[in-house]
């Protein structure tokens, strides 16, 4: 039995996880807020996000969060498709962490750009 | 004292007469305060002798009588009669293969137990004139509630993982090579780590959390791989940067 | 006497329906589905952001559309869930050992829900004032 590599995932899993848990109730709540009454439409109007997110501090931590989420969700759809009988591990695994990665770089250009 | 009428439904394999398991439904007269197992003890003595499964202590200390009493996992002398209605229903531990009736075969627990190295692996052997090694009470503390598991395999018998992938290493293996690595006497844990950080070690478990639930001795073999995770996770990123065991 | 053990077959696809444990168990890892869609509905706001003020007012669109509320309002609700379980365990992953005794779990799980309502309440008041 060789040691699994399953460790490195699993650490981005729990650091996403975390992440998630910490930030993701109160970003939905105001995007939906927004959504639902139009609250917060000066927060997310573009001039304003165009600063916010304009700024190289902000840019690092919105990558951190997103790039968290990205691999947290990813190696929990991983055990997800195993719950529900999909015993192709290795084929899940290049599929979801190949998505995050996806992700990852798209999330980099995205950033760039603003 | 009222006794009650207990409708026992259990689960009954004869593997010289049976191809496969059935149901069987004896009625029992039971003292209010028995418990499933004095129930299914009244079945042998006196309605059915052929009725076969494990038991001991009667005291939830020897492990012996892991059940399913209504789709539970539950150690039959730890099921009190007070606590279900007038039909129960017993069944052997899942995810085993049954042997006979509530026997499971428990070799490939055995199997695994033995390769996590489930003893005080020492710095160095010590001799009786070297005397006895020294522990706090802190020390103690932080292995003592891993050290009371009693395999028993309900962990086993609740854990989906074991049921979807029985090479899985299982709850109460990982939770006692977890005993033995918070021991301050072992210096074991590189030893065991083959076998505990594999792809079927810890790695298998996805934290349901059933094991920790059924538990009669509150062992929490989800808190003990959980806790392994973070550290073997730590051992393994390290062991990449120079000075670290490859 | 031979022996002829019998194993019971454990159904792959439906052995989480068999019980509440299971249930609540795959309750809280799908909420990975709405967390994963919703990430990438941000990423793509991120990209509108980028392309300009109609992109952007297009992305808003998107998020006040009928469709956009129904999944916003589940991606709440799933999100709770995930940090509902998660702190939850938060004791069980992370024993916290000082002396003979161990950091009361009601303890550590009080203070994510501490840290969670502060970093909320941060981020509410942020948006609320700009």
């Amino acid at each position: 039995m060789a040691r699994s590599s399953k460790a490195i995932p699993w650490f981005l899993f729990a650091g996403g996880g975390t992440a998630t848990a910490f930030i993701l109730p109160v970003i939905i709540l105001v995007t939906g807020l927004f959504a639902l009454f139009g609250a917060f439409s000066g927060a997310l109007s573009y001039e304003t996000m165009q600063a916010f997110i304009g700024n190289w501090l902000i840019k690092i931590i919105v990558f951190g969060i997103l790039f968290l989420t990205l691999w947290h969700v990813a190696h929990r759809l991983r055990v997800v498709a195993h719950d529900f009988g999909i015993r192709a591990d290795t084929g899940v695994a290049i599929v979801v962490y190949g998505l995050a990665a996806v992700g990852t770089i798209a999330t980099i250009v995205a950033l760039l750009s603003i | 004292m009222s006794t009650r009428t207990i409708t026992m439904e259990v689960l009954r394999y004869r593997p010289e007469q049976d191809q496969e398991p059935f149901f069987q439904t004896y009625t029992v007269p039971c003292d209010p305060d028995w418990v499933v197992l004095d129930a299914l003890n009244y079945i042998k003595d006196e309605l059915d002798r052929t009725l076969s499964y494990r038991w001991s202590c009667h005291m939830f200390v020897c492990g012996s009588c892991g059940m399913v009493i209504d789709g539970e996992p539950k150690l039959g002398c730890k099921a009190f009669l007070k606590d279900y209605g007038d039909k129960i229903r017993v069944e052997p531990m899942a995810n085993f293969p049954i042997e006979r009736d509530l026997v499971v075969v428990i070799d490939d627990f055995i199997e695994k137990l033995e390769s996590v190295k489930p003893y005080l692996i020492a710095k160095e052997p010590k001799t009786i004139e070297q005397g006895e090694y020294l522990q706090t009470p802190a020390q103690l503390k932080a292995y003592k509630q891993y050290s009371m598991c009693i395999n028993c395999l309900l962990c086993y018998s609740a854990c989906p993982q074991y049921g979807l992938d029985p090479s899985f290493v299982g709850p109460s293996a990982l939770a006692l090579a977890h005993r033995y690595n918070m021991d301050s006497r072992d210096v074991g844990r590189k030893a065991r780590e083959d076998v505990v950080a594999s792809h079927e070690g810890i790695w298998e478990c996805s934290f349901v959390g059933a094991c920790s639930q059924v538990c009669p001795k509150d062992v929490d073999p989800a808190g003990a791989i959980q806790q392994t995770k973070i550290t073997s996770a730590i051992d393994y990123v390290t062991s990449f940067l120079p000075g670290g065991n490859r | 006497m031979s022996r002829k053990p019998y194993v019971r077959q454990m159904s792959k696809t439906s052995w989480f329906l068999t019980h509440a444990r299971y249930k609540n168990y795959i309750l809280h890892e799908v909420t990975c589905i709405f967390i994963a869609i919703y990430a990438v509905i941000l990423i793509v706001g991120l990209f509108r952001l980028g392309q300009g003020p109609e992109a952007w007012q297009g992305w808003l669109d998107g998020l006040r559309s009928p469709l956009g509320i129904i999944f916003q309002i589940l991606a709440f609700i799933f999100a709770v869930i995930h940090t509902w379980s998660w702190f939850k365990v938060v004791p069980q992953a992370m024993r916290i050992q000082r002396g003979e005794d161990f950091v009361p779990g009601n303890l550590i799980v009080g203070v994510h829900y501490g840290v969670l309502a502060v970093i909320s309440l941060f981020v509410l008041i942020l948006a609320g004032v700009a």
